[in-house]
């Protein structure tokens, strides 16, 4: 079964289209959503958590249809994006104290755990930290509450390279214990190093949803890295329209 | 909707939407146009929604396990706390007026609004302006406030303005009356301002749920 599941998700502004957007998301899987800046991983991403009203579309999680079912199924997923700042002026320990009080699952030693992971001063105001310790800060919220699903908007985006690579060996633990992780980036090592399926969007439209494996066995010529295919695939808009 | 007003309170809130409510004690002041207290509280509370906005608190309350119309609920809810609260308060000086400061002559020779009922039900009435014309105009767009609360503070000072003035008319004289004189007029004006508060904050409330779910967050 299918932790997450979409179906034909569109929607249109002036001068961008999400068009027919569908994927899955399984438990025990890591998924790499990559495109370029202004591709669509965002408006998707907002899209599937209720932040933007799709045009039209199904959006279900644990077979849920999410606009009957939002609250039940926040419950049971976390968000995080690397780019916003929540209440700057306030102690991380005084967010993270009321966020808690909305979770049935709530885990304090899972907070404790990650704070120590991050190397987090819970004292400390958003407005105190780096952007890649905001980052950290927004994932610590996200994973207090043992989240079946993870979405993460850009969590690499502002990291040093020790906290990525930190990082993606927690998705790889998170993956192991059974959660499905959807994190959309635009460094290709980053879905190189953990991701089990890959997401390409172009355009709006998604042009690869596959296994890695297959992804570099469809696009990748030979000798050639992910990151080269996929400027290779950005600059030719023939090869994945054939795919 | 308990966590949600808690999480107003102590994230959301700015501290001077809390401190603002003492200006409900200006109906002690004489010679003082004491219906401006009623927007000082408002000030107030315009203040925690510039706080919401630079927060991003509305985007995070979404990605909370709560329902999008619970949030506009929540709102509405902690604007109706401080306005009770501040309410509670300035009743206070109303009823001292009206009992036991009565005969004092600085309050009997003052020109401005009078402290009774009618004071309470002209409090009540821009009360629910805000509601209707600040809070329901945030909520159609989720960031834009300058033109709602421009569009309260005009509202707000025709109230304060015709409430200053209309005693003045002598066929609307007992409007200004002292103590519980004119009782049967006081508690009209008053049940009509709790009326039309509730009316305006409602029809506020509906509307603002309406739009905000069309908003892309």
């Amino acid at each position: 079964m299918a932790l997450c599941s979409i179906r034909n998700l569109s929607k249109s502004y002036a001068s961008f289209s999400l068009s027919d957007v569908s994927f899955e998301l399984n438990a025990g899987q890591i998924t790499g959503f990559i495109g370029r800046n202004g591709a669509g991983k965002t408006t998707t991403i907002k899209s599937i958590l209720g932040l933007v009203h799709p045009d039209c579309g199904e959006i279900c999680y644990f077979d849920l249809p999410f606009s009957k079912y939002e609250r039940e199924i926040k419950q049971r997923i976390g968000f995080s994006t690397g780019t916003v700042n929540y209440y700057p002026k306030r102690r991380i320990k005084n967010i993270a104290a009321v966020t808690k009080t909305f979770y049935k699952n709530r885990d304090e030693s899972a907070y404790r755990e990650y704070l120590e992971i991050f190397s987090l001063d819970e004292n400390k105001m958003p407005c105190e930290l780096s952007e890649g310790m905001k980052v950290k800060f927004n994932l610590l919220l996200a994973l207090s509450h043992r989240a079946e699903i993870l979405i993460l908007d850009e969590p690499t985006s502002g990291l040093d390279p020790f906290s990525r690579d930190e990082l993606l060996e927690l998705f790889i633990e998170l993956k192991n214990r059974g959660a499905s992780v959807l994190f959309s980036t635009h460094i290709t090592s980053d879905i190189e190093k953990c991701a089990d399926n890959i997401m390409y969007i172009k355009k709006g439209k998604v042009a690869a949803d596959c296994s890695k494996e297959e992804f570099v066995k469809s696009f990748c010529m030979d000798g050639e890295t992910l990151e080269e295919s996929i400027l290779r695939m950005e600059r030719n808009d023939k090869i994945w329209q054939n795919y | 909707m308990a966590k949600l007003l808690k999480k107003e309170m102590k994230l959301a809130a700015s501290p001077l939407s809390y401190i603002f409510i003492v200006f409900g004690l200006m109906a002690f002041l004489p010679g003082y146009p004491i219906l401006i207290s009623s927007f000082f509280v408002c000030l107030g509370l315009f203040q925690s929604f510039q706080c919401v906005r630079e927060a991003n608190d509305i985007t995070y309350t979404a990605l909370l396990p709560v329902a999008k119309r619970d949030i506009v609920k929540s709102k509405y809810m902690f604007c109706t706390v401080i306005e009770l609260f501040y309410f509670i308060l300035t009743s206070v000086p109303v009823l001292v007026r009206m009992t036991v400061l009565s005969d004092v002559s600085v309050y009997r020779k003052n020109a401005l609004m009078n402290a009774n009922l009618v004071y309470l039900g002209f409090v009540l009435l821009i009360l629910g302006f805000f509601n209707l014309i600040f809070v329901g105009g945030f909520f159609k767009t989720a960031y834009k406030f300058a033109k709602p609360f421009v569009a309260f503070i005009i509202v707000a000072f025709l109230a304060v303005g015709i409430g200053e003035t209309l005693f003045h008319i002598p066929a609307f004289s007992a409007l200004n009356s002292f103590g519980f004189t004119h009782f049967g007029l006081q508690l009209g004006v008053f049940i009509t301002g709790v009326s039309l508060f509730a009316l305006l904050t409602a029809i506020s409330l509906h509307q603002a749920i309406n739009n905000f779910e069309q908003i892309d967050l």
